[in-house]
């Protein structure tokens, strides 16, 4: 069969390898079970029990369609690009298993023109600033003092803690906020009003980490499971 | 260079075979805001943001003297905490706006809403820079201010929010936390920042606008009956066609929105079929 060339045999041989690797990854690689193996890293806490496609859902069209749209794009016949494979990952997706009512620092909120300077510090209007996944963890910032970037003129009237907002603030206690603040505010809590009583930065640090949640185990809102979140979207499908 | 031609052919040709076998995969995926052109834009970002924030003027006044006002003449309670757990009360009218806001980010009408002043109750809704710059022309002559906000990419309008019912005068004057209590009638207390980001909008979007801003306040309004039926120790009123006005009672979010609806139709309706008109004949 291969006697006129040689390398024609090497050839065959290769081309059958190869297409052997591509079907087993084709068949493999899209298996529950290999999804720890093509995850970027471990999922942050609460995300342990999502499957992949929860956030990475497949992208409008099919490939050629992406490609089609991409080389379009590249060369000026559409304004915008599409997703390709699967849809990127943003806000968006995060809120809608995440998005409360209750909110106390919505995303959208930091939008507004006055928060332009602190926002070229801290970006507040994507979840992914501090809550990158696949670092399991809670949240990605280095310290727990992210407060300062807008409330560093805060000045509290009827101050109801006995050392005052004023007295943290001008010793630059900014990692103290959260001691007392839920950020997003969805703990059920009652709030000290004596710093003896705060919860301590210890145990701060340990939940944003990933550890245990010092504020209260109840929560006034809960975010939708991945069961909840087909169902809602299957609702929804146009 | 016999050899490098033959390649650029065989490369011309692969590209050209490459952008037909593309073209010919099946419908493009649609680009989203492309579904108009440059001539159904019948509305500046300006109109369209006047209309809206008429409607939010109307919208609020009526929920501040309908539903606040005489809602606590008959006992009910309105507090800035109204969605905390040990709160049993409904939304103040800064809040409802607020929820309104948050609902039109969750649609997908790129609109922005968002309520300021030189005087808040709560520190976090004080105007700063060039909002408050605006804001103090607008407190000199209450017309709007217009401004394309470079870093967000947004075109943005304020407008004035006044004092336009004793409901916002007594509760601002009156509340623990307000750092100015000298409010009247008719004065300036802060005003709306709304963004959106074309400088035209298609007839098609200037309704979606108006969609997200009801539907926003049939939500937020919502959420404040759901409060109520989950209310532990607090009387409950009785939710029906009634309102305060008439006794311990709320209306229904269908008839709020119904009230809403009359009120601002008008208004709305002749922004949209006057600029409206010319695209829909052609």
């Amino acid at each position: 069969m291969f006697k006129g060339n040689p390398l024609r045999r090497r050839q065959y041989i290769g081309s059958l390898i190869g297409i052997a690797i591509g079907v087993i990854c084709y068949i493999i690689l899209p298996m529950k079970s290999a999804e720890d193996f093509l995850s970027l890293g471990p999922m942050n806490t609460g995300h342990q029990d999502l499957s992949c496609v929860a956030c990475h859902t497949p992208a409008k069209g099919n490939l050629f369609q992406q490609i089609q749209a991409n080389v379009a794009k590249t060369f000026g016949a559409r304004k915008s690009g599409v997703d390709f494979g699967t849809e990127n990952v943003d806000t968006k997706k995060c809120l809608e298993c995440h998005d409360r009512p209750n909110d106390r620092h919505p995303t959208h909120r930091f939008l507004e023109a006055k928060y332009q300077d602190a926002i070229a510090k801290i970006d507040a209007t994507q979840c992914e600033t501090c809550h990158t996944e696949h670092n399991d963890t809670r949240v990605v910032l280095p310290d727990a003092t992210f407060c300062v970037n807008c409330h560093y003129d805060l000045e509290v009237v009827n101050d109801p803690i006995d050392v005052p907002h004023s007295k943290l603030i001008a010793k630059k206690q900014w990692s103290t906020c959260l001691q007392c603040h839920d950020f997003h505010g969805n703990h059920i809590y009652k709030t000290a009003t004596k710093i003896k009583d705060t919860i301590s930065l210890s145990k701060i640090d340990a939940y944003l980490k990933g550890g245990k949640d010092p504020f209260s185990d109840k929560k006034k809102y809960l975010p939708l499971s991945e069961e909840e979140w087909q169902k809602v979207k299957k609702k929804y499908k146009k | 260079m016999r050899k490098l031609t033959i390649t650029l052919s065989k490369i011309a040709v692969s590209s050209f075979v490459a952008i037909i076998g593309l073209n010919s995969c099946g419908n493009a995926i649609p680009e989203e805001g492309a579904e108009s052109s440059v001539s159904d834009k019948a509305f500046s970002v300006e109109e369209v943001l006047e209309m809206v924030a008429v409607e939010n003027d109307i919208t609020r006044t009526l929920y501040t003297k309908g539903i606040v006002g005489a809602g606590k003449k008959q006992g009910l309670k309105f507090d800035e905490d109204w969605q905390d757990d040990e709160v049993e009360a409904g939304p103040l009218p800064a809040l409802f706006l607020r929820g309104i806001s948050s609902d039109i980010r969750k649609s997908s009408v790129p609109l922005g809403l968002y309520l300021g002043s030189d005087y808040p109750i709560n520190a976090s809704n004080k105007l700063e820079g060039k909002q408050a710059a605006l804001f103090a022309k607008i407190k000199a002559n209450q017309k709007p201010q217009f401004f394309y906000d470079e870093a967000q990419k947004v075109h943005t309008a304020m407008f004035a929010d006044m004092a336009m019912a004793a409901p916002c005068v007594n509760c601002h004057n009156d509340h623990k936390n307000s750092p100015k209590t000298d409010w009247k009638l008719g004065d300036v207390m802060g005003a709306t920042t709304w963004q959106y980001p074309s400088d035209s909008l298609s007839y098609k979007e200037a309704v979606g606008v108006l969609n997200a801003y009801r539907n926003g306040t049939k939500a937020v309004y919502n959420a404040y009956l759901k409060e109520i039926a989950d209310f532990k120790t607090s009387p409950k009123p009785t939710i029906g066609k009634t309102w305060p006005s008439k006794g311990f009672n709320l209306p229904t979010a269908e008839v709020f929105i119904d009230s809403v609806r009359k009120l601002t139709s008008y208004k709305s309706l002749e922004v949209l079929v006057k600029k409206g008109a010319a695209v829909t004949s052609n």
